[in-house]
């Protein structure tokens, strides 16, 4: 995977936009590294106006943006030479068949005619529309479009893929599959940001978050780190006023949620637990280190916004 | 020991080690694309028929009389052929040509921006001026087929008809080639930019050529009323005459002097149909890289 020299992907000082009257962007501050980043948000977060002003296409009303270690404002030719895009609204030519059309978005991209056509090829099989290459694009189903949208935005061989909302309008499988793909680029060497509202599909892909609210950042950093936490959920087998009163008499903070007792402690909460459960010999069924989810972190600190 | 089983071998996927043309790739391959799109090659059998039929009016009736000219003597220099001069082509080209610059100008952008093919260009090594340069470059290219083909066989039909032998013809009548490119790229300013103009607004092909000809043709009537109908300042709004206005450039260049019906009384030099000529298609730039910076 190629990055800049700082190892950064993506890098961005106090880089804002604004539409008008309309400030979409404030003052950005952030630095992905290369891999899979996930680009989470509210409609009308500013997402898709982030990836337009790291794509050259809208210019940051302040402040500015690295994409691959180039400076957009200086140079957006070199930084569209190595980029692929698949925007959230349909991008395919109605009466072209998916081959023509997929050679012609390689060849555009610098890709001469021959390897073009090669790529094409195994691009449209990569994606599943091997069989229905022939076929115009304007008798393709979503799922199928969506599809030959991400055949377009990777066939080029590019560093880094923007997919903005690409599971958009999709049916269950579709989605998984689509997903499934997104996931397959990593392996390809294909760095991957992926803008979704759709915050389950970001954990299931993505190992670097970027949260915006409202043109701002509101949490960047490892997925892992984001939503792992210093809490232990329990869930007892039996009443738990006994295990409650005893993780409380050494010090815990324990908070219900049904069947499922969250403990929080600054000692081992495993190991307070444990002798909480001895002393009021009571039973388990699990005992696990608490997740939380990108909803719950968007739900509290969003809403604090 | 061998199997008579097939063995499939996944090779994944292969980055791409070759070279990358950049830029110029990019241009070259949009003005490839803006061409099979003009012409209808590798899209529905519908979208082939008009512009082939188009130029085959164009070209067919100059192969005819080349081809008679053969068989019976004076075709050419009879007084009244119309076949007779490089200048006579055009002005019966010039028609089909209208008919076709409605078709191919808003083939060219109108889809582009209206199924929101325009994003891909954006994530290309591209700008607003390299697409539509390129665009416009696709239009150049055909309309060189269009206009100049039929002049290119009269050239040489001429030439072999020549007392002298035909490469004297040729030599002899070199002097006109430079003069048909001059007048067809005139007509492709005048024809064109309108075009492009109309494409870079319309979101439907259909309305986009009716608006364009309606245009074209409804500015010469009035232009033309006017002029016969005034006199004084009122005689400029002769040049309002779009669809006519290369005509007359034309007959400029040829050394013409054509009798324009309606606009004679106006008696305006030339040079004022070639200011609005290329007015007209700096405007035309002008608006779509303005409209097309946003979006590409």
């Amino acid at each position: 995977m190629t990055s800049s020299p700082a190892g950064a992907l993506i890098s961005t000082s106090q880089l804002g936009h604004a539409y008008g009257d309309i400030v979409a962007l404030h003052h950005l501050d952030f630095t992905v590294p290369a891999g899979r980043i996930g680009l989470v948000g509210a409609n009308g977060a500013g997402k898709s106006t982030l990836i337009k002003v790291l794509l050259g296409i809208l210019d940051p009303t302040e402040g500015t943006a690295q994409v691959l270690g180039i400076g957009v404002a200086d140079d957006p030719i070199a930084v569209r030479a190595r980029v692929g895009y698949m925007p959230e609204e349909t991008c395919l030519p109605l009466a072209q068949t998916a081959a023509d059309f997929t050679v012609y978005a390689a060849e555009l991209a610098g890709i001469p005619t021959k390897a073009a056509r090669q790529r094409a090829s195994d691009v449209l099989t990569l994606v599943g529309l091997h069989e229905e290459r022939f076929r115009y694009l304007g008798e393709f189903s979503t799922g199928m479009k969506q599809r030959a949208m991400l055949a377009q935005a990777i066939v080029h061989d590019p560093d880094l893929v923007f997919l903005d909302e690409p599971t958009a309008g999709l049916d269950p499988e579709g989605r998984a599959e689509m997903l499934s793909l997104i996931g397959r680029l990593g392996e390809f060497g294909i760095n991957v940001l992926v803008s979704s509202h759709v915050l389950t599909d970001i954990e299931s892909t993505c190992d670097w978050v970027v949260m915006l609210d409202g043109g701002r950042v509101l949490r960047t950093g490892p997925l892992t780190g984001i939503t792992g936490s210093d809490t232990v959920d329990v869930e007892l087998l039996g009443d738990g006023h006994d295990v409650i009163a005893a993780l409380q008499k050494r010090g815990a903070e324990v908070e219900v949620r049904g069947a499922v007792l969250r403990v929080r402690s600054t000692d081992d909460a495993f190991d307070l637990i444990r002798d909480a459960l001895a002393e009021a010999g009571a039973g388990m069924k699990r005992l696990s280190q608490s997740e939380t989810s990108l909803e719950d972190i968007f739900l509290a600190e969003g809403g604090a916004e | 020991m061998t199997s008579d089983q097939g063995v499939v071998f996944d090779l994944g996927y292969q980055p791409h080690d070759g070279p990358r043309l950049g830029r110029r790739g990019a241009i070259f391959a949009t003005i490839r694309d803006g061409l099979r799109r003009i012409l209808g090659i590798r899209r529905k059998a519908r979208k082939k028929v008009m512009p082939w039929v188009l130029f085959g009016i164009a070209i067919i009736p100059v192969i005819a009389v080349v081809g008679v000219s053969f068989f019976v003597e004076d075709v050419f220099t009879g007084v009244d052929n119309p076949f007779a001069s490089h200048g006579n082509i055009f002005t019966i080209t010039s028609s089909t040509f209208l008919i076709f610059t409605a078709l191919a100008g808003p083939e060219l952008l109108i889809p582009d921006r209206v199924e929101g093919v325009l994003s891909v260009y954006a994530s290309r090594p591209m700008r607003v001026n390299d697409y539509l340069g390129a665009r416009a470059a696709a239009l150049a290219i055909a309309a060189g087929g269009f206009l100049i083909a039929p002049q290119l066989i009269l050239y040489v039909g001429l030439a072999s008809l020549d007392d002298d032998g035909w490469f004297s013809g040729l030599v002899s009548n070199a002097s006109d080639l430079p003069k048909v490119l001059l007048a067809a790229f005139f007509y492709l300013l005048a024809y064109g930019a309108p075009a492009f103009l109309v494409a870079m607004f319309a979101k439907r092909l259909g309305p986009a050529w009716g608006v364009y000809l309606a245009f074209m043709w409804l500015s010469s009537g009035f232009a033309v009323a006017i002029t016969e109908a005034t006199s004084g300042i009122w005689r400029y709004a002769a040049l309002g005459a779009l669809s006519i206005n290369p005509d007359i450039v034309m007959d400029w260049i040829f050394g013409r002097t054509t009798v324009r019906e309606g606009l004679s009384g106006a008696d305006l030099d030339p040079i004022w149909s070639v200011a609005i000529i290329l007015g007209l298609a700096a405007i035309t730039w002008i608006v779509g890289v303005r409209k097309y910076r946003s979006l590409l």
